[in-house]
């Protein structure tokens, strides 16, 4: 070989050298992620399935004695009574999500595209009901809406009215679930409306057709693939809610998937072989409906996003944008003023025997005695102090782990990129509850101090809510323009180094959202705290549990007070760190 | 004039030192006091459990009780894993289905209270599980919306009280709710169930949100526990309960420590307390319960011991009737299984 040769070729095999480097390192990555999901995802899973598949407990009998079979499932689905949880459950769901998109729709319409006046007001306080845990939200409508002692009754037989409501019906679970979870819809479609070319309407407009119509044949099918989005998701949500069909439907005994779960598990002896197929099924429904998402929404995400800058055309109501105001505050005091009345009353009377309008203003009734029970209750404030710790672990560990795996599959050309995205977004279609038990079976035995400390509730959390963090994220990830990286590449720096500079400070509003959702998440969550918690662990929302299955409804209200209070104030101290980052992501959004 | 004297026993009871009282051995107190806690898991009410921590913390300050509550099914759950995963953190386990626990009692160490010979020995499924309580089932109703009370079992089938009207605890919910079941079958009628099935009463999964729903007004009566309906009496809820002249339904817990606990001596001593002469006391005057000791030191407010006829299910058949019975008890109150 020439000298001249040699000096060609010691780059060139150092170049192959690096590059065969990158692949080995990008594989070693993408094998650390999923071996990390494997653990956090799959091994629960996997111990769900044998659930399901044998009548043992796969710590209690070991794990050597397998008799599988698929009885479970046999049984469940020959079992009338599941196909009428299952139907409840489908018929609550899509009449919920049908309101929910109409309030959700309406709402983003107001705020975006009209001159509705105090929009800002209203938007902000229409996402309250997102923060309110579905069992305070069930126990305050039963409150308002019970067919015998409701308020809402109570009041109409004042004023001499003969109507009568019965929330604790189907209708009722619907406009409930509606109600609630019409924030969902709005999220998305607002953010469409406002990212949306009015070229189209300008176009409608100009040919002559009606504001209406164009609603109708232009606007709404042009942010069709952020309806669809927000109507699975909440769908979705909805199918995994426990604590509103518990309240409302127990009474009429409606039962859906989930409570029919929770019961299996909590009768004696408990069922959860059974309960595991019962759960599996509504996984198999769950996951249906996000490959059905995935399919419609496949290549039609980003037609609305244009290229150029505008903004929103809004559409001047002329006097009836005091009627848009009336509806927007008939909606605020309908699903945020009335529930917390009930709950402050509930919370501050002795005795919730309300026989007649006028015993409502009797001020003998009132007292603090159920406040001081519950401080009086040393659970309470551990409590308090456990849901922070566990909350703020599961925001900042979730927050990083989701990141990694965000970057990694948006940003990176790693192996099995399509595996890691599919194995996080998985949790999605796992129902709280039984999954608690999923994580007891698998993460009991591990040698090491893990369960019975706060970790063990950390842990599944952040897989539990894997799949929301990562959705939050990603959004970010996509705003970055691959250029800016590809610049710092140039000038010098390496992989990690273009994170730090480039990446991370342009996600971190981002990722703060992500982090501060993945924190409220936490903060609400019931179904899988209930199998991991010890005497020294103890979480807000397992309490609340305790004190509303204890029956009495005065202390359940007093500690959702307490709690809603916390996370009022939460979320406005997290609001106001991220103020600044906030309007540089509005600034950037444009 | 009796109720006088029986507050006057229970206050003597209360003040006399702990000495005089025999909670243990003073070797036994002594190492409860250096450990200084115990873990608790309990089927029972949380709201009546910590009414007990409370009395117990009056008697012994240094040691603090850390409570789970779990409803039955979930409770043995949790035992059985973390005692297969070698992690049973409980000191105590106390459930209210003796025949759940009688398949556990190799997981706990021998034990029995210093006044053990004066409990009734039909009230214990094993020689290391006690009553710790014994809860008694009555009939409540809502005294500002019932006009005309019931007064008996066999009023709870009337068709005047139909139309949602009435609560029932599930037959399913735990072993008190199947004592009065197997009662209202084996005592009542073979076909009690099936008349008060067709009042269409309102079913609940367990007493406590029954009896909150009683003082609301959703429902106007029904049984409940007594033990749960009677705090909200003392403390002024519009309510009236009674003893039914049939019978009543008594269902012993089973109650024990663990082998694996860490705090063996604290939980012996909370045990030692609760199965005492005071501990009993405090329960039945403060908490509405019974007892299973053979001389009762009182009896809770409204209860005479000469009208009411209590009623202790015969285990064997408590442990070989509950399948069948229970889900002919679903079938028949149309409850969805």
């Amino acid at each position: 070989m020439t000298a001249e040769a040699a000096a060609f070729a010691a780059p060139a095999a150092k170049a192959e050298r690096a590059a065969r480097l990158r692949v080995v390192a990008g594989w070693l990555w993408s094998g650390a992620l999923l071996v990390l999901l494997g653990f956090l995802v799959l091994y629960p899973v996997a111990m769900l399935l044998l659930g399901a598949l044998t009548n043992t407990n796969p710590v209690v009998d070991g794990f050597g004695v397998f008799d599988l079979s698929l009885a479970n499932f046999v049984t469940v689905l020959g079992n009338p009574n599941v196909h009428g949880a299952l139907a409840n459950s489908l018929i609550a769901c899509t009449g919920g999500t049908a309101l929910a998109v109409v309030i959700g729709l309406a709402f983003s319409w107001i705020v975006v595209r009209t001159n509705t006046p105090w929009r800002g007001f209203v938007a902000a306080a229409s996402l309250i009901p997102l923060f309110v845990p579905p069992l305070v939200a069930g126990v305050a409508w039963s409150i308002l809406g019970s067919p015998r002692s409701g308020l809402i009754n109570t009041m109409l037989a004042w004023a001499g009215l003969d109507w009568r409501i019965d929330l604790y019906s189907m209708t009722g679970l619907i406009l409930v679930f509606g109600m609630y979870y019409a924030p969902y819809v709005y999220l998305f479609t607002a953010s469409a409306l406002r990212n949306m070319d009015p070229s189209l309407e300008e176009a409608a407009e100009i040919a002559g057709i009606g504001p209406v119509r164009t609603l109708f044949t232009i606007t709404f099918p042009l942010i069709a693939p952020a309806i669809i989005s927000s109507m699975l998701l909440s769908f979705i949500v909805m199918l995994g809610i426990y604590g509103i069909p518990a309240v409302l439907g127990a009474p009429a005994n409606i039962s859906v998937l989930t409570t029919y779960i929770f019961k299996l598990t909590n009768w004696s002896p408990p069922l959860y072989s059974t309960a595991a197929a019962v759960a599996i099924i509504l996984m198999v429904v769950t996951g249906a409906l996000v490959l059905l998402q995935q399919r419609v929404l496949a290549g039609r995400s980003f037609t609305t996003v244009a290229g150029k800058a505008f903004r929103p055309r809004v559409v001047e109501l002329g006097p009836w944008r005091w009627l848009t105001l009336a509806l927007a505050l008939l909606y605020l005091v309908t699903v945020v003023v009335l529930p917390t009345l009930a709950l402050v009353v509930a919370a501050f009377r002795r005795f919730l025997f309300i026989p007649t309008a006028g015993s409502l203003f009797e001020m003998r009734h009132y007292s603090l005695v159920h406040f001081e029970a519950v401080f009086d209750n040393p659970l309470t404030m551990r409590s308090i102090w456990n849901t922070m710790e566990v909350g703020l672990t599961t925001a900042l560990l979730g927050g990083l782990i989701a990141f990694a795996i965000g970057y990694t599959v948006h940003r990176s050309s790693a192996p099995a990129r399509r595996a890691i995205d599919l194995v996080a977004t998985l949790p999605v279609a796992i129902p709280g509850l039984v999954i608690g038990v999923a994580y007891l079976w698998a993460w009991i035995g591990l040698p090491g101090g893990l369960y019975g400390t706060i970790w063990i509730l950390t842990l599944a959390f952040v897989a539990r809510f894997m799949p929301d963090t990562m959705k939050s994220l990603s959004t970010s990830f996509l705003q970055i323009h691959r250029e800016l990286e590809e610049a710092a590449w140039i000038c010098g720096k390496g992989r990690i180094g273009t994170i730090r500079t480039i990446v991370l400070p342009l996600a971190r509003p981002g990722t703060v959202a992500a982090m501060t959702l993945l924190f409220i998440l936490a903060i609400r969550e019931l179904g899988s705290s209930l199998f991991l918690y010890t005497s020294n662990t103890m979480v807000m929302a397992v309490l609340l549990l305790d004190y509303y299955e204890g029956g009495n409804t005065g202390k359940t209200a007093a500690f959702s007070l307490v709690q809603t209070a916390l996370l009022a104030l939460l979320i406005g101290v997290a609001t106001w760190l991220s103020r600044g980052s906030a309007d540089a992501s509005v600034g950037r959004a444009g | 004039m009796k109720s006088i004297l029986i507050a006057l026993g229970f206050a003597s009871a209360l003040a006399m030192p702990a000495a005089a009282q025999d909670f243990g051995p003073p070797e036994l107190i002594a190492a409860a006091k250096q450990e200084g806690r115990l873990v608790y898991y309990t089927a029972n009410f949380a709201e009546v459990e910590q009414e007990v921590i409370k009395a117990f913390n009056k008697r012994f300050p240094e040691i603090k009780v850390e409570m789970v509550r779990a409803p039955g099914g979930q409770l043995i759950t949790r035992v059985k894993t973390e005692a297969a995963a070698g992690k049973l953190s409980a000191d105590v386990v106390d459930h209210s289905d003796r025949a759940l626990m009688t398949d556990l009692v190799g997981l706990f160490q021998d034990y029995a209270p210093p006044n053990g010979k004066d409990y009734l020995p039909e009230s214990m499924v094993s020689p290391k599980l006690w009553p710790r309580v014994t809860l008694v089932w009555s009939i409540a109703y809502n005294s500002a919306l019932v006009k005309k009370p019931p007064k008996s079992w066999m009023d709870l089938t009337k068709p005047e009280y139909g139309n949602k009207q009435i609560g029932e605890v599930i037959a399913p919910s735990g072993g008190t709710t199947w004592t009065r079941v197997m009662f209202e079958r084996q005592v009542l009628g073979e076909d009690y169930w099936k008349k008060q099935a067709a009042t269409d009463p309102v079913l609940y999964p367990s007493g406590a949100p029954m009896s909150d729903a009683l003082v609301r007004g959703e429902i106007v009566m029904g049984p409940l526990l007594y033990n749960i309906v009677y705090p909200k009496k003392r403390d002024g809820a519009p309510l009236e309960i009674f003893f039914a002249p049939e019978g009543a339904p008594v269902n012993p817990y089973a109650s024990g420590v663990p082998s694996t606990a860490k705090n063996p001596n604290a939980a012996k001593l909370f045990l030692n307390w609760c199965l005492s002469q005071e501990g009993q006391t405090f329960m039945i005057k403060e908490l509405g319960n019974l007892t299973s000791l053979r001389q009762p030191p009182v009896y809770p407010e409204g209860f005479d011991p000469k009208v009411v006829k209590v009623w202790l299910p015969n285990f064997d058949q408590y442990v070989k009737l509950h399948a069948s019975w229970v889900e002919e008890w679903n079938k028949t109150y149309g409850y969805r299984q």
